[in-house]
């Protein structure tokens, strides 16, 4: 018996799941496509504006550190607030109503985390990337090799992830072919991340995050008009128009096995602080302070999104769940639980609206998977080649490469998406989330918290939580029985997150202190320095004034 | 540079300034993790767990809203309530700290030249 319904998945990759649509589709509204294409103009244009702008790696990367804390964290926010998590959130809610909240509580609790325990010294210890943070103290050949390892793990699975979504829900969107629409996502976050760098990847995703949130908001107005703005009044309508009745106001209906849910809590929590592309916008501020504004506008752009995903979820069962011209042949939603939020804007505001929502579904993925691509683009060109590589590579070099690694990862990303077109990639975005948890979290956690910290220390923890992570994915119900057709899992655990950070930090506590190396000794010793500047500031990159 | 952290590691100020801060980092994110992890266990073990089986109970006689929800609600707003203090404590006596022990060790810094 399967511990954990399939459908608990879709959560963090709705998009990832490629759910047989039925071939007439949802819609195919000219409005949907005239706001897309003004998405696009305007961003083009953007781009454009930023390429001007562009020219260190300081520019690319960090877009100059110029950033305001609102604009930060309107960019955090749109890369938090994906496609996946605004249709599978509250297409989770329509399908079992309470349960679908644990999304929106896990994922909200990640991001007072950061700021309590990360933001603030990760932006005084580091350049552009959270490897430069944990290799201040450590051996930087073996220790960036780890972080950029762990970095592109996360980012490829992330963006195989989104790409097949991305396909999967523009050809029921907008009519499009799946291969067009992957490639015009590919093409287009390839001009988007070469040409602006991090100032057009940061406006993009302010535009989109500023879209998504009037959108969703219009849609909650709608639907709390229908009902007087009495909450009674649609939680009373859910329960009538859901199967389950009034078990969707309570919890328990989705997992029955306590240690995946509690797994899963695990790799949303502490995902997020493990996620390169949002690291990453910590160094897009000037100092330690904006960096906090950040996290305060995040995290309430973000609280506040949930809280209108949830009344879109609860607005859904009410409004389109088992009503005529929403459902397929069996009786099932069209395109599935995750088209539930795109139903309900039609039936909440017409065509009008569905197109807006559908476009700004488009514009979401299109700005996530931008975000995705730099930060695997700077691993590659500022961790590996210029920190690696060829330590006496210049800037323009560096710059010239990013580019080109971008170009590379569009590449990968749009030919793994077609590869991958008929296969169900839920499991690559839980295993991005898995390996931010496992392998990019600890590293950095200990790095910053933990004098005893040494480089093999750290490599071996890295390695095993990253063994784990994928041995555990690969080895478990979604793979080995799933896509591989085997017929009992190995590993019967469908979230290994616990077990990975377990296995990660266990590792590098282990060996650290069993390590009695002289160049040991020395990174401890170095301990106290990284550590009042992490607490003052004193020696940060780009600060200046002190 | 070597030298300011030194000056910055003998002031008593700056123990006091990591005291702070680190008793106000953990107590907030212990309460955020209890939380949440109440919420995560109240999913997982609801209804057998004794913390969790209020949950499903409505909050009033007649009404549809559930104690669940209004907790997952709530949570939310203490979340963000929990960043709008650490972010006023940080910005305010913590950092007039740090400024106040980078301040002191400039001075020294020019007094031993």
């Amino acid at each position: 018996m399967p511990a954990v319904r399939p459908r608990l998945l879709v959560g963090l990759a709705a998009l990832a799941t490629g759910p047989a649509f039925a071939a007439d589709g949802v819609s195919r509204s000219p409005t949907a496509i005239l706001f897309f294409l003004g998405f696009v103009c305007s961003t083009l244009l953007i781009t454009w504006w930023a390429a001007r702008r562009t020219r260190t790696t300081r520019d690319f990367y960090a877009a100059g550190g110029n950033i305001s804390g609102l604009q930060n964290g309107l960019a955090i926010a749109g890369d938090f607030m994906s496609a996946a998590s605004f249709l599978g959130v509250s297409g989770l809610i329509f399908g079992f109503g309470f349960d679908g909240l644990i999304y929106a509580v896990g994922g909200l609790a990640g991001w007072p985390l950061v700021l309590f325990l990360l933001s603030e010294r990760l932006k005084n210890l580091g350049k552009y990337t959270f490897a430069d943070a944990v290799s201040l103290r450590l051996a930087a050949t073996p220790i960036r090799s780890l972080a950029a390892c762990g970095s592109l793990v996360a980012v490829v699975l992330y963006l195989i992830g989104q790409m097949v979504g991305a396909g999967k829900l523009i050809e029921v969107l907008f009519g499009l072919d799946y291969t067009i629409a992957v490639v015009t996502v590919g093409a287009l976050m390839i001009v988007y991340v070469c040409f602006g760098g991090m100032i057009a990847t940061t406006w993009v995703q302010i535009i989109k995050a500023v879209l998504l949130l009037s959108g969703a908001t219009l849609v909650t107005f709608l639907v709390l008009r229908q009902f007087n703005f009495s909450f009674d009044q649609l939680f009373r309508a859910a329960i009538e128009h859901h199967p389950h009745g009034i078990r969707v106001m309570q919890p328990g209906e989705m997992v029955h096995d306590p240690l995946s849910i509690i797994s899963l809590g695990v790799a949303l929590a502490f995902g997020t602080s493990g996620l390169p592309h949002i690291l990453m916008r910590f160094f897009t501020v000037p100092d330690a302070r904006e960096a906090r504004r950040s996290v305060f506008f995040a995290a309430g752009f973000i609280g506040y999104f949930y809280t209108l995903t949830f009344v879109i979820g609860f607005g859904a069962i009410a409004l389109v769940a088992g009503r005529e011209g929403f459902l397929d042949g069996a009786g099932k939603l069209l395109g599935g639980d995750n088209m539930a939020a795109i139903h309900l804007a039609r039936a909440a505001g017409g065509e009008l609206l569905l197109g807006f929502m559908s476009a700004v579904c488009f514009a979401t993925i299109l700005a996530v998977v931008s975000g995705l691509t730099l930060s695997g683009a700077s691993a590659i060109s500022h961790d590996l080649y210029a920190n690696v590589w060829r330590k006496e590579a210049s800037e323009r070099e560096v710059v010239t490469l990013s580019r080109y690694a971008t170009i590379g990862l569009g590449v990968l990303a749009v030919s793994l998406a077609l590869l991958f077109e008929t296969q169900n990639v839920a499991y690559m975005v839980l295993l991005a989330f898995t390996v931010g948890a496992s392998v990019n979290f600890p590293l950095l956690f200990l790095a910053m918290y933990w004098r005893n910290l040494t480089t093999t220390g750290a490599v071996t923890g890295g390695i095993m939580g990253l063994v784990t992570a994928i041995g555990c994915i690969v080895l478990g119900p979604t793979v080995w029985v799933e896509v591989l057709g085997n017929a009992a899992p190995v590993v019967p655990y469908k979230y290994p997150a616990v077990f990975a950070m377990l296995a990660s930090f266990s590792g590098s506590i282990v060996v650290s202190l069993l390590d009695r190396s002289p160049r040991a000794a020395q990174e401890r010793a170095d301990f106290r320095h990284q550590y009042i500047r992490s607490q003052t500031g004193v020696g940060a990159e780009g600060a200046s004034g002190h | 540079m070597q030298h300011l952290y030194k000056l910055i590691h003998a002031n008593p100020r700056f123990h006091e300034l990591e005291r702070k801060r680190s008793r106000l980092s953990w107590t907030l994110a212990v309460i955020v993790l209890a939380n949440a992890f109440w919420y995560i266990g109240a999913t997982a073990f609801y209804p057998e767990a004794g913390f969790a089986r209020f949950w499903g109970e409505p909050v009033g006689e007649g009404q549809a809203l559930t104690w669940g929800i209004v907790i997952g609600l709530i949570q939310t707003v203490l979340f963000i309530g929990m960043v709008v203090y650490y972010i006023s404590r940080a910005n305010g006596d913590l950092d007039a700290l740090k400024d106040a022990v980078i301040a002191d060790a400039l001075r020294a810094a020019g007094e031993q030249k």
